[in-house]
């Protein structure tokens, strides 16, 4: 009876949008921030398929990043690929390799422009993780950077001056070491898959490093100074200055510690900026992360991205949608609802948004350090690769290995992860 | 001198509690007014006035009306079929003698060891082939036919003396007859435990469903959860976290709260008298 009547339903959808040629795509979506954004996602898809009449949106949420990717992988095997997939801007070269997305090139010839000027509004920090063998294949939505967010009652009650936080490796202990009590860790950061990786990233390239090749996809830099530099501050910060907690803590927990005053200072996602802000009840305040070297962060977030195996139609609407997702104003208003920074310069001009800046001014400390902002790590077999790092180092939290030890394993195991590809790559010779 | 009764009384009471601690904390959690995750986050001790508003929070993040009746339906349907289809294929296995039966078991039964996810991709390219992408009966399809439950029922059925059976035939009963009159009201222990195995699984099955279903209105209870659960880059709210939980589990502990005794029942006389 069911299966009937939806036959009877698809039947009739079949012949209603042949009637007014209008075009269904799916738009996959995960939120790695907050429910509330699944809600605001549907209403701005709905919000598109009233304001026209060509293109028909199913928004779809689809639980995380890793999930997401799945997802939309199966989906498209089984032929019905999505048309546009918000996806962690860090799977795009993965998803590059294996052949599931399209470049975005021929969308671009299509509305007589070119890669360089649709990316000209966009932040520097982001192009790297948008383009792949230089081609576009992905349209940046929501970024983030890791930020230092401080206690300042603590700072005031250790007798270190609020206004003052950290900028050095060297003022971080010596904070850390004042702000440490019997029930309270000065410092706190999230070690948790995913997001270790990404502070290590942090880390190693506020220590002059680079992690990863940003214009190969077989190479990362583990057993390098600066990494082993920031594996061993790591591992100082537990069990030489004993500021940190030994083992390893997910970010929820993190962020918990901090409101509840357990941790006086952590490194978190500027994303979660509207959390804080909405949950903290004690003074705080946000700040670069500290350098040894130099100040660096690497980009995080998500993307835009198109699968194959649309029709022609199928691909003029899912960028027709992707290109009013990304607009100045809904970017803006994006920014605003979530947290995140917008990869767009131009949203920053607007009127709402200069009113924003003005009664925030913790999200324009995020924004000031946009400038040393670096590419996400990218390489065959990312989530793989990252892994590799991410359990050495949990293993050194842990206290079961040494700092020097562990990067020297994460690069054997990381290499052997990327050997097929540079086999067929970089290795293969004439 | 304490006595031995108590002692063990008392053992019981420490595993009990340790085994119910997550649904205390999820139960105490849910009613905290702060939900900042602040520092008694963690305590299991209600020193506090509850609250709705964790639970109010919850509605408003997700469509959970719809959620329940969805959810329902595809627990509910897939036991619906799977009682039928493990019926017969269980009987088919313990009384009816043809070539290859014994063969054809244990190729069932393999299906067991097979690990979900790499059945994915094939699963849900049938799913589309059908014309059953992004709809409920799509989501079922692939759990209509049961490993599990037929080995379960084939055991049941076992273990049921054929006398019974040959007093119906003698009568003049034709084998659905039997099957019906005298080996379901007899299996029915064993039908109830499957049940609630089946039941459960499926309540709470999570990435089969997220790859089928798309639109909002076709969402189940665990994937409403999840949009507000998975949140990675932002802070874990807790209350809500816990309150979301409590109402994807409550109907399923209100019908075992209800059943209980049937449940129960089943698991500890599923043998025959005389």
């Amino acid at each position: 009876m069911r299966w009937i009547s939806s036959l009877a339903a698809a039947a009739v959808a079949l012949t209603a949008s042949s009637a007014i040629a209008q075009t269904k795509i799916d738009f996959f979506f995960p939120v790695p921030v907050d429910g509330k954004l699944a809600k605001e996602m549907t209403r701005l898809t709905k919000l598109y398929n009233d304001s026209q009449k060509d293109v028909a949106v199913t928004g779809v949420y689809t639980g995380s990043y890793d999930e997401t990717k799945l997802k939309a992988q199966a989906a498209t095997a089984a032929g019905k690929p999505p048309a546009v997939v918000l996806m962690s801007a860090n799977f795009v070269l993965d998803l590059k390799i294996s052949g599931d997305i399209v470049s975005l090139e021929p969308q671009l010839k299509a509305d007589g422009t070119t890669r360089t000027k649709f990316l000209d509004d966009f932040w520097p920090a982001v192009h790297a993780n948008a383009i792949v063998d230089g081609e576009l294949y992905a349209v940046p939505y929501q970024n983030s950077t890791p930020l230092l967010y401080y206690n300042k009652e603590h700072f005031k009650e250790a007798g270190l001056d609020p206004e003052k936080p950290p900028q050095t490796w060297a003022e971080l202990v010596d904070a850390a070491k004042k702000l440490t009590k019997a029930d309270r860790y000065g410092i706190a950061l999230p070690e948790g898959y995913d997001y270790m990786g990404w502070i290590m990233e942090a880390l190693s390239m506020s220590n002059g490093g680079r992690y990863f090749n940003e214009e190969y996809g077989g190479e990362v830099y583990y057993d390098t100074p600066s990494m082993l530099g920031a594996a061993q501050f790591v591992e100082d910060l537990v069990f030489k200055h004993k500021v940190m907690q030994q083992g390893v803590v997910e970010g929820g927990a993190v962020s918990s510690n901090f409101l509840a005053g357990k941790a006086s200072m952590m490194l978190l996602s500027t994303g979660s900026l509207s959390f804080v802000r909405d949950s903290m009840k004690m003074p705080y305040g946000v700040a670069f992360v500290p350098r040894n070297v130099r100040n660096a962060v690497p980009i995080g977030g998500g993307s835009l991205v198109m699968f194959k195996g649309l029709s022609e139609e199928q691909k003029a609407a899912g960028w027709k949608f992707a290109k009013w997702l990304s607009s100045t104003e809904n970017l803006g208003a994006w920014s605003r609802f979530t947290g995140y920074f917008s990869p767009r310069k131009s949203a920053y001009d607007t009127a709402e948004m200069k009113d924003f800046m003005a009664k925030n001014p913790d999200a324009k400390v995020a924004l000031d350090q946009l400038p040393y902002a670096k590419p996400w790590f990218a390489t065959y077999q990312t989530v793989a690769v990252r892994k590799a790092l991410e359990d050495e180092m949990q293993a050194v939290l842990n206290g079961k290995k040494k700092a020097p030890q562990a990067v020297k394993d994460a690069q054997q195991a990381a290499d052997a992860l990327m050997k097929p590809y540079v086999e067929q790559t970089a290795l293969k010779l004439p | 001198m304490v006595r031995k009764s108590t002692v063990i009384a008392g053992l019981m009471l420490v595993i009990v509690f340790f085994w119910s601690t997550p649904f205390l904390w999820t139960l105490v959690a849910s009613f905290r007014p702060d939900n900042s995750g602040g520092i008694h986050m963690a305590s299991l001790l209600p020193d506090f006035v509850p609250t709705w508003a964790n639970f109010a929070e919850a509605f408003e993040s997700g469509d959970f009306a719809v959620y329940y009746v969805n959810t329902a339906i595809v627990a509910f349907g897939i036991l619906a079929i799977q009682i039928v289809t493990i019926s017969l294929a269980g009987y088919a296995f313990a009384r009816l003698d043809f070539p290859g039966r014994d063969f054809i078991f244990y190729v069932f039964l393999l299906q067991l060891m097979l690990v979900p996810p790499i059945l994915i991709v094939p699963n849900l390219r049938t799913v589309v082939d059908l014309g059953l992408y992004g709809s409920l009966l799509g989501v079922m399809l692939p759990y209509f036919a049961s490993a599990f439950g037929t080995f379960l029922m084939r055991q049941t059925f076992r273990q049921i003396p054929r006398d019974f059976e040959e007093a119906a035939f003698i009568d003049g009963a034709k084998w659905w007859q039997v099957l019906w009159h005298v080996l379901l009201p007899m299996a029915k222990p064993g039908l109830i435990a499957f049940a609630l195995v089946s039941l459960m699984a499926h309540w709470n099955e999570f990435l089969w469903p997220l790859m089928v279903l798309n639109e909002p209105s076709k969402q189940t209870l665990t994937i409403g959860l999840a949009s507000f659960a998975l949140g990675t880059e932002g802070g874990k709210e807790w209350g809500l976290l816990a309150a979301g939980t409590l109402l994807v589990m409550f109907p399923l502990l209100a019908l075992f709260a209800v059943f209980q005794r049937q449940f129960v029942n089943s698991f500890m006389f599923s043998g025959l008298k005389g």
